[in-house]
């Protein structure tokens, strides 16, 4: 099949699946957002109104997680191999959990998306076009939730519960030795990052310092007010992509 | 600044590997090979439930590999004057990549890190049949066709081997590499 007519069809198909297919809501945000708690609440709203859910949450691809957390344990990842790992974990869950629970008409939820590499990998020091490049081709999501919270507030509420961990604290690039510290410095840089992802990618941003309640309430009604993307027009390529190099066998494709 | 030489020696399979250590011998260097992250070694027993990683996946641990070469081989070898054999080295992955289909401009963006090398060389691999080929041992190229059959039979190993060929070919009509056999003896 020629590609002009290969895309042509997967144009028509696109069209065609748009009804049929579920939502990809995005939930973003620095570590202590309060992103994950929002998140298991508007799961089992989204259950209550009767749609089956899904959730794909950062780093935890059965076939990749396994090597980034023996290398994290080891403190022994660069900012590149830091980068690249989370973005193979990243492209295995999108083509083996996302687009095809998407495709199937289920809602998908994703705790942590690529704006969460562009943040990190950005406050790494990497440059954003390559971090991009290896996220290529991105998928956009139907809306991204961006809690936003001060480097203080962050700070204090990981403080909390736990010291953070050596990547989270940004040690590998701070070189500083106590993780509170570190975290503060680096989580600082991640918020700038995301600020301004939020306001380049247009992310609907929620007050995170306010009640969990009250986020919860704005999350549905914004959620209720927002449309899906369209496929055709925003996930082309991604989807095109995934259905010529993934997709289980060569009758389905475009099919 | 003293500054060694990086030589990139391309290709798939065991001849790959004795071409490496032979050019080292000649070159008075050192070889920096694949998977030296063991990030592929640890992938190689496949929990046969997950479903087979994509083209894609595979050449971005390929670059994450590649960067620990550069990371913890490479640059430190090259900084202290030395020769660096580094077999294989970005070309093996493009290949690969452009063999699956995978857009020329995603994949030189994505190895942008990677220094460029002083000469590169392409070594002729064995049209087929070889007891190596599909064993994840034996190379990325026969990694890649070893976990891409672990899923539903999509791709076609020989076929994705013959377009690394054609690649390999191209590049050197393009005058980025010399095809090398295991015969060679000019090096």
């Amino acid at each position: 099949m020629s590609s002009s007519v290969s895309r042509k069809r997967l144009r028509e198909l696109l069209v065609k699946q748009e009804e049929k297919r579920g939502y990809l809501i995005a939930f973003e945000g620095p570590d202590g957002s309060g992103k994950t708690t929002q998140r298991k609440l508007f799961k089992s709203w989204l259950e209550s109104e009767g749609h089956e859910v899904v959730t794909s949450k950062w780093n935890s691809s059965p076939l990749i997680k396994p090597l980034v957390k023996a290398r994290k344990a080891a403190h022994s990842l660069s900012p590149e191999e830091f980068c690249l790992l989370h973005a193979a974990d990243f492209r295995y869950r999108l083509e083996t959990v996302i687009l095809p629970e998407l495709w199937g008409g289920k809602m998908v939820i994703a705790d942590r998306y690529v704006f969460t590499a562009l943040a990190r990998d950005a406050a790494r020091g990497l440059e954003l076009d390559w971090i991009l490049n290896a996220y290529a081709p991105l998928f956009w999501p139907d809306v991204v939730f961006y809690f936003s919270v001060s480097p203080e507030t962050s700070g204090k509420r990981i403080a909390a519960t736990r010291s953070p961990k050596f990547y989270e604290a940004g040690q590998d690039v701070t070189d500083l030795e106590d993780p509170f510290v570190s975290y503060q410095k680096f989580i600082s840089r991640c918020i700038q990052e995301y600020e301004a992802l939020a306001k380049i990618f247009q992310f609907v941003t929620v007050d995170a310092e306010q009640s969990i309640y009250d986020q919860h309430k704005l999350i549905r009604k914004l959620f209720q007010q927002g449309r899906r993307r369209s496929l055709a027009e925003w996930n082309f390529d991604a989807v095109l992509d995934w259905r010529e190099n993934v997709l289980a066998s060569p009758e389905v494709r475009l099919a | 600044m003293p500054e060694g030489r990086l030589i990139a020696l391309e290709g798939n399979g065991p001849e790959l590997r004795v071409m490496a250590k032979r050019l080292a011998k000649s070159q008075g260097g050192g070889v920096s090979a694949w998977d030296a992250s063991s990030i592929f070694f640890e992938m190689r027993r496949p929990d046969r439930e997950v479903p087979a990683p994509s083209p894609r996946t595979l050449v971005l641990l390929y670059a994450a590999d590649l960067a620990f070469r550069l990371r913890w081989e490479i640059r430190p070898a090259l900084a202290e004057d030395q020769v660096v054999i580094a077999a294989p080295y970005v070309e093996s992955a493009i290949a690969f990549g452009r063999a699956a289909g995978l857009p020329h401009r995603w994949l030189a963006n994505l190895f942008q890190f990677a220094a460029k090398p002083s000469a590169c060389y392409w070594m002729k691999s064995q049209t087929g049949g070889a007891a190596w080929m599909g064993k994840p041992s034996a190379g990325f190229l026969e990694f890649c066709c070893a976990f891409l059959n672990s899923g539903a039979p999509l791709w076609d190993s020989q076929a994705l081997r013959e377009k690394v060929r054609s690649y390999a070919e191209s590049l050197e009509r393009r005058r980025g590499c010399r095809i090398l056999d295991d015969a060679d003896s000019s090096l």
